[in-house]
């Protein structure tokens, strides 16, 4: 029978795995961890199939299943250090869709990332692979540095959308119309996290930020830019997808095409882009699984999901996506 | 009139909104005040501060090394903050989050168990304004008809919470009064 | 008005509303995202624009813009955004445009940290983009005074047709204190700007410019603006001097934050007989050098104390000559001095 550990102390109480649980196995506890979060338990452990969904799910990496005497494992290129996001972020689960796809292809160490300024300017103390911290927008601009200067290296930046779509724009396209061979996660979450819920470049109409009181005004801020629809139109070939990780199905697809975006980038083809849809529960008011639910219901609607532009077919048409 | 506090707890315990209360009530009584949180991205969901300076002069310095008074609602906090307050100085502690007794015996300390004192006056979100009560009636900062009154402006829009505020303020003070 | 509890960043923010300022263009930074949000609130509250940018360069660019349309406007930002702006920076000098800018300084350099700073002050004083420049520059001490000098800096802007910087940091920032504005001014009430893009009707064109491909009007251009910067040096000059009755034992020479932080430790220094006197720039360019000579001539000592390596000691070893002995303490990096440890200090000197 497959078991469910815990590790309480990591957990930060954003009940994300007791929603996923398709069984019903995992409850909130009663008793609060060392830091002030209650935290699940296999309240009814013989459910458990060993799906592993709650260890996807877990932003915190605070949950392992054994299945048939195999323990799910911690990638070997996410570091063991605690997060710092708040409860419920989604940046735990990409961060560790990153490091997995790093470690199934084997390129831990010639692999470079580049963190971003926003909430995942911590992100060079999250990667067990050497970082280069750039300053803000500018971590295309950094990573081609790095790529044009050693090749043999895997280059990746991970940016928001404020650093990536804002202040960045400029270096994110350039850096997609050369063509570089570098690996861009955008993770997209509609708000300025770190600043305090800001509106953002993404920001959806009506979406009330701290900068946008009344709620995003189209007239005077815009539509919402859609990043991947943007660099899908450049002729340079590229990778590019949007996915999201508010589900088990969803993050098997992120999964999929972040660690494709790497591959591309190995075998030296092109460009590649993963823009990820992320909830920012604490800018955003909301609990995690609403704000999960909100990225599905407020968020695909306006961002579709899918592949955008691939390599091989060039820009991929709605209906075949 | 110089009066240096640190209130701390952990985030969302309302110890910002208890700070600004009090150098509100400074202000009306025609003191100089300062209040000043202490900011950064470590504040989301971890423990949280601030410190208000009421002065007769103009206020110098808006931080405190060694503070008079001490509004801890939890054990971090507690912790942190113990061997800072001056000696006469007073600590009004939250027993429900706390579970040990202050160290020092050259402060006056009051013990109120504030959550639950909260829950019985209607809110258990009040823990905050029975400490400010229990620290108003500890130290006669300032007046509790007064804070009450600030109560009252501050909390306009939502005309439930003032009730519930006002008479958690008085079960802090009743209960410091005992003490 | 009543004097109402406010942080430093909103008293900033609604000072610039009652003098007559409608517009703002700003990007977010900690920590004076206070501003901006404010901003975002109440400018659409009385008729006015808020705009955020995609970057500190547009932003300053967007200021460089209005300011030429003859709109009163600011911004403000903090260290890491303020590098940005010295394009715009630079090119508003260059075209001699009224704007105001906020900076409430962060540790450096690159990235740094969040916590309160004064290491901008170089960058604030000596110029801080290119070209030969400078930017009239005022640093508040207390949230009262940021609003004041925010309403005063308008007017000095339109005065000299200049940059004007309010240098302050993260404490005065985040810090509340009782504020109270002094003056409201209507928009329609402020004065007409000839020289600005609204349109040639009736007149010759306008040209908001700084280029000039001819060195030697490029040669007379930068003498006019070093002539307006001595005007500005000889009325816009501001200091406070506290606690010098006829002669100290020692002279605290600070600005912003730190000189209130000082004014404490004079407190306890007199408890402890020492006769300590204070010397506060509050314009930081033009530098009070004269005020400051006169003032030390009464101090045995001298001690500078700024939330940075050692920057404004400069000017002030600079006015006070080779001969005399500056002492200096700085802490850095967001860490900020105790009244204590100036204490200690002082009286490591003056032993």
């Amino acid at each position: 029978m497959p078991t469910v550990f815990v590790e309480k102390d990591r957990c930060k109480g954003c009940t994300l795995c007791v929603e996923i649980c398709p069984h019903g196995v995992l409850e909130m506890s009663k008793e609060i961890n060392a830091k002030g979060y209650f935290f699940p338990f296999a309240a009814k452990p013989d459910e458990c199939t060993g799906c592993r969904n709650c260890v996807m799910v877990c932003p915190d990496c605070a949950i392992q299943v054994e299945v048939k005497g195999k323990v799910s494992e911690r990638p070997k290129a996410l570091a063991e250090k605690q997060v710092h996001y708040c409860p419920g972020c989604h940046h735990g689960i990409i961060h560790r869709l990153v490091a997995e796809a790093i470690d199934s292809l084997g390129i831990q160490e010639k692999t470079v990332g580049v963190a971003p300024v926003g909430c995942s300017v911590l992100a060079y103390d999250y990667f067990n692979v050497d970082m280069h911290e750039a300053s803000h927008g500018r971590a295309p601009a950094v990573a081609t540095g790095i790529k044009r200067g050693r090749p043999d290296l895997i280059v990746f930046s991970y940016q928001g959308d404020g650093d990536l779509a804002s202040i960045g724009m400029a270096e994110t396209v350039h850096a997609a119309n050369r063509g570089e061979k570098i690996t861009v996660i955008f993770v997209n979450n509609a708000i300025y996290g770190m600043t305090g819920g800001q509106m953002a470049p993404t920001t959806l109409p009506g979406q009330v930020a701290t900068t946008c009181p009344y709620g995003r005004d189209v007239n005077l801020a815009g539509y919402p830019i859609r990043m991947s629809e943007l660099l899908k139109e450049l002729k340079t070939p590229a990778y590019i997808a949007r996915v999201a990780v508010y589900d088990a199905k969803t993050i098997v697809q992120a999964k999929l095409a972040i660690k494709k975006a790497f591959d591309y980038q190995v075998k030296g083809v092109c460009y590649s882009f993963v823009e990820v849809l992320s909830t920012c529960p604490t800018g955003w008011g909301m609990t995690p699984p609403d704000a999960s639910k909100w990225v599905e219901s407020n968020m695909v609607p306006y961002y579709p999901l899918g592949e955008f532009k691939n390599p091989d077919k060039g820009v991929v048409k709605e209906t075949e996506r | 009139m110089y009066q240096e506090i640190v209130l701390a707890g952990f985030g969302g315990q309302g110890v910002l909104l208890i700070g600004k209360l009090l150098a509100y009530s400074g202000m009306k009584n025609g003191y100089e005040v300062t209040w000043l949180p202490a900011y950064g991205p470590e504040m989301r969901g971890g423990t949280c501060n601030c410190t208000v300076v009421i002065s007769e002069k103009p206020v110098g310095s808006p931080m405190s090394k060694n503070p008079h008074g001490l509004i801890a609602l939890n054990l971090p906090s507690l912790d942190k903050f113990e061997d800072t307050v001056r000696p006469g100085g007073v600590i009004v502690i939250n027993t429900s989050l706390i579970n040990r007794k202050v160290k020092r015996t050259d402060v006056k300390v009051i013990e109120v168990a504030a959550n639950e004192l909260a829950i019985e006056c209607g809110n258990a979100k009040a823990g905050n304004m029975v400490a400010l009560g229990a620290f108003i009636e500890a130290t006669k900062i300032a007046d509790l008809e007064k804070v009450k009154e600030i109560v009252s402006e501050n909390f306009k829009s939502k005309p439930k919470l003032v009730e519930v505020n006002h008479k958690a303020l008085a079960k802090g003070f009743e209960v410091a009064k005992g003490a | 008005m009543a004097k109402k509890l406010m942080k430093g960043c909103e008293a900033i923010g609604e000072a610039a509303i009652q003098a007559g300022c409608r517009h703002f263009f700003g990007y977010p930074i900690t920590p004076q995202n206070e501003i901006p949000e404010y901003m975002s609130a109440r400018l659409p509250q009385v008729g006015g624009m808020f705009v955020q940018a995609e970057s500190e360069v547009s932003a300053s660019n967007m200021l460089y813009g209005a300011a030429g349309a003859g709109i009163r406007c600011f911004t403000s930002s903090s260290s890491p955004g303020i590098s940005l702006m010295q394009e715009g920076i630079s090119y508003i000098a260059g075209a001699e445009l009224p704007v105001v800018f906020v900076n409430i300084m962060r540790g450096g350099p690159g990235l740094g940290g969040i916590l309160p700073s004064q290491s901008d002050y170089f960058q604030s004083t000596k110029g801080g983009g290119h070209g030969d420049y400078r930017l009239l520059c005022l640093a508040p001490s207390t949230v009262q005074e940021a609003a004041d000098l925010v309403q005063e800096a308008f007017d000095l802007a339109d005065k000299y047709r200049n940059p004007v910087m309010i240098l302050g940091d993260g404490l005065i920032g985040q810090m509340m204190e009782p504020v109270e504005f002094k003056k409201v001014i209507n928009p329609e009430d402020l004065p007409e700007k000839p020289w600005a893009t609204t349109g040639a009707k009736g007149r010759k064109p306008n040209v908001i410019n700084s280029l000039y491909l001819d060195p030697e009007d490029l040669e007379k251009h930068n003498w006019k603006l070093v002539k307006k910067y001595e005007e500005m040096a000889k009325n816009e000059k501001r200091w406070e001097v506290f606690n010098l009755d006829k002669k100290a034992d020692i002279l605290f020479v600070a600005y912003g934050t730190v000189a209130r932080i000082i004014k404490t430790a004079i407190e306890v220094l007199k408890e402890k007989g020492v006769n300590a006197a204070l010397f506060r720039p509050i314009t930081l360019f033009p530098f009070p050098g004269e005020a400051l000579e006169e003032t030390a001539a009464k101090c045995k000592h001298v001690f500078v104390s700024e939330l940075s390596t050692g920057q404004m000691i400069e000017d002030v070893k600079y006015h006070l000559g080779k001969e005399r002995k500056v002492h200096f303490y700085g802490r850095v990096g967001g860490m900020v001095m105790t009244p204590e440890e100036l204490v200690e200090e002082t009286l490591k000197i003056v032993k």
